[in-house]
């Protein structure tokens, strides 16, 4: 394989400050020289652990580098890494690093459409992939990709006698490495030195919900301060037992499982397969872990469902000293002390429950962890925090190495994300946007000048996020500026956010918040029927029908308090005056939400609009002739009256 | 609620096969090891002497006969015969002027040549006739102790044992005696819960399970029977030599007698076949139960809150220690090793359910 020459254009001027031998080699050179017996890496085999020490890790990955530069990788070449979290794919990322190649991580599960653009764009000529069903997806775009000359697997099951069409296995490539290695004595010191703080060290993509997705080069520089930033907050600490169970393309685990694991001396953890994560976790019980807010939903509702199938007295303490400790969470995070009696509980509680539950989750010895991608729902959040581990949020995108803004573990609070780490500024704009600047942002997307220049306004990264401070100086996101809108009074507002603050509301399973160019806010409120249906079988409350239900004013009432409770965290302006419990859930087959249940907000103002139309009239029900799609296609129309409740906020205006 | 799953990984396959992966499990076994080996500290010598210390030589001797009741699954009802041939040959041994060590050693000896040698009736009959096979040991052996004037010093003759000791300690006080008799089943304990884990141990699960499967995927149950019947009688012979010089300090043939097979076989089977834990639990319940009962029916008469005619006063502990033994075996037919292991899993699992298989 010939390549073109260095294609990576001087852009040391741009960081005048950083040191050239500062990077990703070098750190982890210093680690195999420092504590070449440490474990760096330990991966689950057939049930088993196999642990790589320091010394391990950098002979692997100068071999590997060996072997890729003799099958033609060089500086300033894409190399594409594929494949569920293994040893080896790190390695490689890291060999590639060395070669100043650049490795441009993938989903596994992209489509082939999307991998194949990924590989055009950036002109990629060498794949790194995990098993026979990454390098077959390969295979099959080939007639479109010619120029993919190397493809190079992990797993060698399934893929012997494929070498003469530039299919290697990484453990061949490593062979000859070593024997390049063996002959050549400077090759070890060379390639050491080769990579330099200004190279990109992983070229990442942006998720692509709008056009192609933008690739986005981080350097050494970059992620370096990103993870010193972090380390610095106290955000982690060295040697830190990390789970790598996320996936290999997402900033996320490029930073944790290679930058902060290389820099900080991690003990980095690969799961046997992605399917028993959860339980290789819980072998493990690692001090720093991340997962999404979803993920730490499941959770919540696996020990919920474990809960509910368990023997009486576990439930009955369970259900005694959760909500105790929710309870107690709840004021310490509004900042009152919990009393001596309380603490004293508390212990038994933690002895009683919320130890063996850490311990069932697998995260008994999790010092530090986190949570981010999202917001994440209160209950979720006050629940983990009352298990008794001190989870927090951070904020980042991939464009600033994911880590710009967290909370600390002093002042949490359930609205804001918290505050900059030291390093990062943080200032929001005149239209409510978030900008950002810091040595973790990156320098501009991968070959766009015109998308780079779009998302730089003097020297500050633009994220696209809207948000504001909070009384106590923290940061609150608020949604995407795409989505602001405005009333017609100049309020500015983004219905997604108030919407998804609604839903963390139990009863309520989603919700649509109207106002844009109106005189006020307002909100189509789905009730959730299981929830609510519990709730009124426990307070009596006869119903028929999810229409019924909903309508029923006990419910109504429910609803009324916790739309006032998400108001009272709004600010003025923005808040609601009015809502409505509609009589029947948002439904894909009705167009009104896709099939991930996002809002399409077109259909339902033109569905419901004689509903709208008489929340601004003023009235306070409405007739609706309600148009139904049966399963088989045929339609029907049923009159529901429906109540129109009027808010605090929407009384003041009079 | 204390078991802590998690954090509890392996680099090799030998850690994986430990005994006790979980830390809670070991500091269980360290805090008995440690309040077994303190006992004499805060026992009085009268619990020690009659409680403590019989309840360890009977639990090796519990231990040697689940060996081959609970993992080869060869029913034995003679083995107190096994451990009288130990006995009667540790005694003649240090008569003969052998030094204690040896004795031991040779009283196991023997013990398993004789043992082995009816271990043979084994290859032909299985279950009940196996039984019959080893209750004729039984009686063979008794008879033969009684008959033999050499052996038992007369018909109704007691041997004393000679006053020994044990590589250097001289085996006299009560201490001594306990911590022998505590090594030895600790020993044993360890020696059983470790066969477990070897291709022997598995061998002779393997023919437990079905003989003749086990000869089809190839384990010789020739060899393995007698293998089994081998290492069980020299545990067992050991163990009634001890039973001699740690306990009785005598021997008589009364102390091995039929009644006393049965009470083995009734110690492994309410202790739980096949486990280490169900034979100190089998033989505490065996042993124990039927004292403390005595003392608590005889303190209920003494207070007057039980009022019966003193002929019943002495069957009810009998009567109530029949029915516990019943009770417990329809409750857990897999004996009280089954009922920790339940309660184990109820904590293991902790909050959430808990399945009793």
């Amino acid at each position: 394989m010939q390549h073109d020459p260095v294609v990576m254009p001087d852009e040391a001027h741009l960081h005048p400050d950083w040191m050239d031998g500062d990077h990703l080699i070098a750190a982890l050179e210093r680690n195999a020289r420092d504590h070449p017996r440490e474990v760096a890496m330990r991966e689950r085999d057939h049930g088993i652990w196999h642990e790589v020490t320091w010394a391990d890790y950098l002979t692997r990955v100068l071999e590997l580098a060996a072997g890729l530069e003799g099958a033609g990788v060089g500086p300033g070449e894409v190399v594409l890494v594929m494949g569920d979290n293994r040893p080896q794919l790190y390695f490689a990322m890291l060999a590639a690093i060395c070669l100043r190649a650049i490795p441009s991580p993938a989903y596994p599960d992209a489509p082939s459409s999307e991998i194949l653009g990924q590989m055009q764009r950036e002109g990629i000529r060498a794949a790194i992939v995990e098993d026979q069903e990454q390098v077959d997806k390969l295979m099959g775009l080939r007639d479109d990709h010619s120029d993919l000359a190397l493809i190079a697997y992990d797993d060698p099951r399934g893929l012997g006698g494929m070498e003469d069409r530039g299919v290697v296995a990484l453990r061949d490539l490593a062979a000859q490495g070593r024997e390049r290695l063996a002959n050549e004595p400077n090759l070890r010191r060379d390639l050491k030195e080769r990579a330099n703080v200004h190279d990109i060290a992983v070229l990442l993509h942006s998720s692509g919900t709008t056009g192609a997705p933008k690739g986005i080069p981080l350097k050494h520089g970059h992620v370096l301060a990103a993870v010193r930033n972090a380390s610095a907050a106290g955000y982690f600490v060295q040697g830190e037992a990390h789970m790598a169970y996320l996936p290999m393309a997402w900033v996320g685990d490029f930073i944790f499982s290679i930058a902060a694991a290389v820099e900080l001396r991690f003990v980095v953890h690969v799961p046997e397969r992605q399917e028993t994560a959860q339980h290789d976790l819980r072998e493990i019980a690692p001090t720093l872990y991340f997962a999404s807010p979803r993920a730490w939903s499941a959770m919540l509702t696996r020990i919920q469902v474990g809960i509910a199938e368990t023997s009486g007295l576990k439930r009955a303490l369970y259900e005694h000293f959760m909500p105790f400790a929710i309870d107690l969470e709840r004021r310490r995070l509004e900042g009152r002390k919990p009393g001596i009696a309380a603490r004293l509980w508390r212990g038994v509680g933690n002895a009683l429950i919320y130890a063996p539950l850490r311990d069932q989750l697998g995260l008994r010895r999790v010092k530090r962890p986190y949570t981010a991608g999202e917001a994440i729902g209160e209950d979720v959040f006050l629940f983990f925090r009352a298990l008794g581990l001190n989870l927090r949020q951070f904020y980042g995108q991939t464009e600033n190495c994911a880590l710009a803004v967290a909370q600390k573990p002093e002042d949490i609070s359930l609205t804001s994300v918290g505050r900059p780490f030291p390093g990062v500024e943080v200032k929001i704009d005149d239209n409510g946007e978030i900008l950002l600047k810091g040595d973790n942002n990156f320098d501009g997307y991968f070959q766009n000048a015109e998308a780079t220049a779009e998302t730089f306004r003097d020297g500050w990264l633009l994220t696209g996020d809207a948000g504001r401070w909070d009384d106590d100086g923290q940061l609150m996101v608020l949604g995407r500026v795409s989505e602001m809108v405005e009333t017609a009074r100049g309020d500015r507002f983004i219905p997604t956010y108030i919407e998804n603050r609604l839903k963390f509301s139990p009863h309520i399973r989603d919700a649509c918040v109207i106002g844009a160019g109106r005189d006020f806010l307002s909100a189509i409120v789905n009730i959730d029927f299981a929830a609510v249906g519990q709730w009124a079988q426990e307070n009596g409350v006869a119903y028929a029908s999810y229409a019924d239900l909903s309508q029923a004013q006990p419910v109504v009432d429910l609803i009324r308090d916790e739309i006032e409770a998400v108001n009272a965290d709004l600010p003025e302006g923005p808040r609601l005056h009015r809502f409505v419990n509609l009589h029947k859930e948002f439904d894909p087959d009705d167009g009104e939400v896709t099939r991930t249940r996002k809002l399409r907000r077109g259909v339902i103002d033109k569905n419901y609009a004689p509903i709208i139309a008489a929340i601004y009239d003023g009235r306070d029900s409405v007739d609706f002739e309600a148009t139904i799609t049966y399963e088989t296609g045929q339609q029907g129309t049923m009159t529901r009256t429906l109540s129109i409740v009027t808010l605090e906020a929407g009384k003041e205006r009079g | 609620m204390f078991y802590r799953l998690s954090g509890v990984y392996h680099t090799r396959y030998q850690a994986a096969r430990a005994l006790w992966p979980i830390a809670a499990d070991r500091w269980q076994v360290i805090l008995l090891l440690a309040l077994a080996l303190a006992a004499p500290l805060f026992l009085s010598p009268l619990y020690l002497g009659s409680y403590l210390l019989p309840w360890m030589i009977w639990s090796a001797a519990a231990l040697s006969l689940t060996l081959l009741m609970g993992l080869a699954g060869q029913l034995h009802f003679g083995f107190a015969a096994v451990m009288a041939i130990g006995a009667y040959s540790a005694i003649h041994m240090t008569r003969a002027g052998l030094p204690f060590e040896l004795a031991l050693l040779g009283g196991g000896v023997s013990a398993a040549l004789i043992g082995t040698a009816f271990g043979f009736a084994a290859l032909r009959v299985k279950g009940l006739y196996l039984v019959m096979a080893t209750l004729a040991m039984q009686y063979l052996v008794d008879w033969v102790i009684i008959n033999v004037p050499a052996i038992s010093g007369g018909a109704q003759a007691t041997l004393r044992t000679p006053a020994v000791s044990f590589f250097g300690l001289p085996i006299a006080g009560l201490e001594a005696r306990y911590y022998l008799a505590l090594g030895w089943a600790v020993l044993l304990t360890v020696f059983f819960l470790n066969v477990r884990r070897t291709s022997f141990g598995r061998a002779l699960i393997a023919i437990r399970d079905k003989d003749f499967a086990a000869a089809v995927i190839g384990v010789d149950p020739f060899r393995y029977k007698l293998l089994a019947f081998l290492t069980a009688s020299f545990m067992g012979g050991v163990t009634g030599a001890l039973l001699a010089f740690c306990y009785y300090r005598a021997v008589t043939p009364e102390q091995f007698s039929f009644n006393v097979s049965i009470q083995l076989v009734a110690m492994v089977l309410v202790g739980g076949l096949g486990t280490a834990i169900g034979s100190f639990l089998g033989a505490g319940f065996v042993l124990l139960l039927p004292i403390v009962l005595t003392n608590l029916v005889a303190a209920l008469g003494s207070a007057g809150i039980l009022d019966v005619s003193q002929n019943l006063m002495a069957h009810l502990p009998l009567i109530i220690y029949g029915a516990m033994i019943i009770g417990f075996l329809l409750f857990e037919p897999l004996g009280l090793a089954k009922i920790y292991d339940n309660i184990r899993k109820y904590f293991l699992v902790w909050p959430f359910r808990h399945s009793r298989s």
